[in-house]
């Protein structure tokens, strides 16, 4: 017979479970029901992205970059990009542009309405799932008459993007984010009244703002804790100077407020893929300039960051001048998120940990790596 | 009420075709009783199978409609067969038994949650004239004979050896137990009335116009009937208390460990659990089998319990679950005050004679 | 301020501890000695100008003839960002541990232990990470060692 030991016990909650996302370990050391200490264990995905890139081109690097982060896909390949044209200094063509920045939106949109999927079918409610994912659909039909993929899009590139968009993307792109524009209220409205939803996320988990600058936490988590800070209008990159849309902020730091939040960013992406659908110039989407096959960026060393739907994702990219990259150093958003976990989730219980878990919106490649 | 319609109408002149038969044979009155009593359980465990199937294909398609997809669609119109070869498919499942498991324990748990489910059936009002035994104390012995689920829920707990599902019993239990409070006070509500236990009465008392029905009989009607569908949910472990069977949390709580037809007893367990608890409430609150004549009575009964079940599903799909504590303050702290306030409201209503 | 503000401000301040390179090709990149990275840390975290309270990113690098360390920070407060490395030798690297100053570089630290062998001094929790547990073949990001079954092909061009 087992023994039942009354004091503090270890609960795995191990690679293989249906609430943490991904293949993430958590070792609870409970009391009870109550969480005292939680020790994530991490390396389950670990496939050695950053020294495979150090043997590839900078054009092959591309395609394994996609699977840093595949939900976001289009800001893998981006910040990669970023990191080698401020490098090699190359002018990206405007056209080419303002299609990065409808992907990486539309790319935005996607992650978070997987996000409310996922969460509510954590906490319990089956049906949000299906209507996020149902959305989700139709922008993934844009990207796979861009670029022919559904996840991992391989499209931005360096110097520009490597396919123009089909002529009937931006009727296509107006209806599905005007659909997203509206059908948001009612998912919002299926789940923000609703007592067991408010009791499930309300005041729960709360992060506080020191806490979260102190483990580099960025993104969605850190704006609703408070703190105003997005890589978009700190450190502009692309052409978000030139466009108008507001970042969200929420006080409160907790589950509620990490939720709200994400689908506040997501009626601002919409915004600002229209501005940019508008202002869409006609023109090359690629540099003349740069070759695939002769890419070699004088010697340097860059660091881009990028704002993705989970926080800050950076690039270190070092080039000693020769066609590979001598060190592609990725950094991703929930990282930290993961980091941090520890330190403010524990006396809570598990319910508690499920919900703060999903709101944190943790992407274990991310992790990994 | 005049005349009754000829085909397929009454099938109380079953049960009475098959006394006459028996008794005709010249056994003793002992052996009559018996085999008609056996005869009928089997008759009404087979009803009951059946209806079970119906309703976990019922389930899947109306959670498929709600979230906008089809549900089943394969296996016969609409998949209506799709149940019977999932049944064919756990049969052959292997039987995975965890070596550390407590024997005894383990394998008792399904058979005697499987069986209480069962039990209530014997004084349940399927149509006029369709109960197996009209107990005097029916109702009473419904509310004993389904508490006996909870002992199977701590027992699968125990015996799985496993925390998960140790968490998942004794989280379960006493959700159970706290929500057996109100719904044995919302049923006493709507007794005092009545006046009587047997289940027979309170549908007769609910003869005539439907507004004799007793939800219409405001004020104390309608909140018993919905605390009652409250507790009942809790008591079925439907979401938006399925802590106990929470995947997200637990990986499905108590019966983590079961696998092949054990774990098919759990699950039709609860469908069978969710069709007691509506058949209860129409009993009470909507008339049990009284309804105009052109249709027979049974299938008055059949449709307004489905209904409920509609309705206990319809929670499922739209509600996200309840935290264990909440879940607990909310029986405790809510439901039971409101539930013996309602009680005392139609006590007096009772002594001063002021309903109709 | 700017960025060439702030790398002149930088050089000023700092008794001269971080010395501006020029390899950097986007933030203001500045090398740091190891015996001075926990003074200039701290230094950076207090001033009242820069505030440098974000730990962005710590990555160790394998140049073919020596370790780097490269610390990103940056400024909430203040939106400034700054890049700072230091080198060290192959035998021996070993680095203080800056987590009392930023704790985001706990795990940053701890995987850089474990790809590279640079040791990390003061660290709480030194143990595998991305890595099986009972992984000992080496460390893997170093330039000089290759996974059992690599093969490298010819280069071309």
């Amino acid at each position: 017979m087992a023994e039942l030991r009354t004091q503090e016990f270890i609960v795995n909650m191990g690679p293989h479970h249906p609430a943490t996302h991904g293949v993430c370990r958590l070792m609870l050391t409970m009391n009870g029901e109550k969480i005292v200490k939680i020790e994530p264990v991490i390396g389950y995905l670990h496939r050695a992205i950053e020294k495979i890139c150090e043997n590839r081109t900078y054009a092959q690097c591309i395609p394994i970059l996609d699977r840093f982060e595949y939900v976001t896909s289009m800001s893998c390949n981006y910040v990669f990009s970023l990191a080698a044209e401020r490098l090699a200094e190359i002018e990206v063509p405007q056209r080419a542009e303002y299609l990065r920045v409808i992907m990486l939106e539309l790319n935005r949109i996607a992650s978070h309405l997987l996000f409310y999927g996922v969460t509510a079918m954590d906490i319990g409610a089956y049906t949000p799932f299906l209507y996020g994912l149902r959305e989700r659909e139709s922008i993934i039909d844009l990207f796979e008459m861009t670029c022919g993929q559904r996840l991992t899009y391989n499209y931005i590139r360096v110097g520009g993007v490597s396919n123009d968009i089909p002529k009937e993307f931006v009727p296509k792109c107006r209806e599905a984010i005007k659909i997203i524009g509206e059908k948001l209220s009612d998912y919002t409205g299926l789940l923000n009244e609703n007592p067991i939803w408010i009791e499930r996320t309300k005041g729960i988990a709360v992060l506080p703002a020191d806490l979260a600058i102190a483990y580099g936490v960025s993104g969605p988590v850190l704006r609703a804790s408070g703190v105003q800070y997005d890589i978009r209008r700190n450190d502009p990159y692309c052409i978000y100077d030139r466009l108008d849309f507001e970042i969200p902020v929420r006080h409160n730091g907790d589950c509620f407020d990490r939720y709200m939040l994400r689908i506040d960013e997501i009626r601002q992406s919409i915004r600002i893929i229209s501005q940019a659908l508008d202002g869409l110039p006609e023109g090359e989407i690629r540099n003349k300039k740069v070759k695939d096959a002769t890419f070699k960026p004088p010697a340097g060393e860059a660091y881009a960051r990028i704002e993705n739907s989970r926080g800050e994702m950076g690039i270190y990219l070092i080039s000693d001048g020769s066609k590979k990259p001598l060190r592609v150093k990725t950094r991703g958003g929930s990282y930290n998120q993961l980091q941090v976990l520890p330190h403010y989730g524990t006396n809570m219980l598990i319910a508690d940990l499920v919900a703060n878990f999903a709101t944190l919106d943790v992407i274990m490649p991310e992790v990994d790596r | 009420m005049t005349g009754k319609p000829v085909l397929l109408a009454e099938l109380h002149g079953l049960f009475q075709w098959l006394h006459e038969k028996l008794q005709a044979t010249g056994l003793s009155q002992t052996w009559v009783d018996i085999i008609t009593y056996a005869t009928l359980g089997v008759i009404i465990f087979g009803v009951l199978s059946l209806i079970a199937l119906y309703l976990i294909w019922w389930e899947r398609k109306i959670s498929a409609h709600v979230q906008q997809r089809f549900g089943p669609m394969r296996h016969g119109w609409h998949g209506w067969y799709q149940t019977v070869m999932d049944a064919l498919k756990l049969l052959q499942k292997e039987d995975i038994r965890i070596v550390t498991r407590d024997k005894v324990v383990f394998f008792w748990a399904p058979v005697i949650c499987f069986v209480a489910a069962f039990l209530a059936y014997v004084v349940m009002p399927f149509g006029d004239r369709l109960i197996v035994a009209d107990l005097n104390i029916g109702i009473l012995y419904i509310m004993a004979v389904t508490t006996f689920t909870i002992i199977s829920l701590l027992m699968a707990g125990w015996g799985s050896n496993n925390k998960y599902a140790l968490l998942g019993g004794m989280r379960s239990a006493a959700q159970v137990v706290s929500y057996e409070v109100p719904m044995v006070a919302s049923i006493l509500t709507i007794i005092i009335f009545v006046g009587s236990l047997s289940m027979m009465d309170i549908v007769k008392a609910q003869s005539g116009l439907i507004f004799n029905w007793y939800i219409f009989r405001i004020p104390f009607g309608p909140i018993a009937f919905l605390t009652y569908i409250v507790a009942a949910t809790a008591e079925c472990n439907r979401t938006p208390f399925d802590i106990p069977e929470a995947e997200q949390e637990l990986v499905s709580g108590y019966n983590v460990e079961y696998s092949g037809m054990k774990f098919a007893m759990f699950f039709l367990a609860e469908f069978v659990n969710m069709f007691t608890v509506s058949a209860i409430a129409v009993t009470l609150f909507f008339g049990g089998w009284n309804g105009w004549d052109f249709i027979p009575s049974w299938i008055w009964f059949l449709m307004k319990t489905l209904g409920i079940v509609l309705l206990m599903m319809l929670f499922r799909w739209t509600y996200p679950r309840l935290r264990v504590d909440q879940l607990m303050e909310f029986a405790w702290k809510f439901l039971v005050p409101v539930t013996f306030a309602n009680l005392i409201v139609a006590g007096i209503f009772k002594y001063f004679g002021w309903y109709w | 301020m700017t960025k060439e503000e702030l790398a002149a401000y930088v050089t000023e301040n700092f008794d001269g501890k971080l010395k501006p390179l020029d390899s950097g090709r986007y933030d203001p990149l500045f090398q740091v000695e190891a015996d001075d990275l926990l003074d200039v840390a701290r230094a950076l975290k207090e001033d009242e100008n820069l505030k440098f309270d974000y730990l962005c990113n710590i990555c160790g690098v394998d140049t073919k003839e020596r370790f780097e360390v490269v610390y990103n920070v940056a400024s909430v407060s203040k939106n400034l960002r700054l890049d700072f490395k230091l080198t060290l030798p192959y035998d021996n690297a070993e680095v203080e541990s800056v987590q009392e100053i930023w704790p985001a570089a706990n795990w940053y630290e701890r995987e850089m232990w474990e790809l590279y062998g640079i040791n990390v001094l003061n660290h709480d929790n030194l143990k595998r990470f991305l890595l099986p547990d009972d992984w000992d073949q080496g460390h893997p990001l170093r330039k000089d060692w290759d996974a059992p079954d690599f093969v490298r092909l010819p280069e071309g061009d």
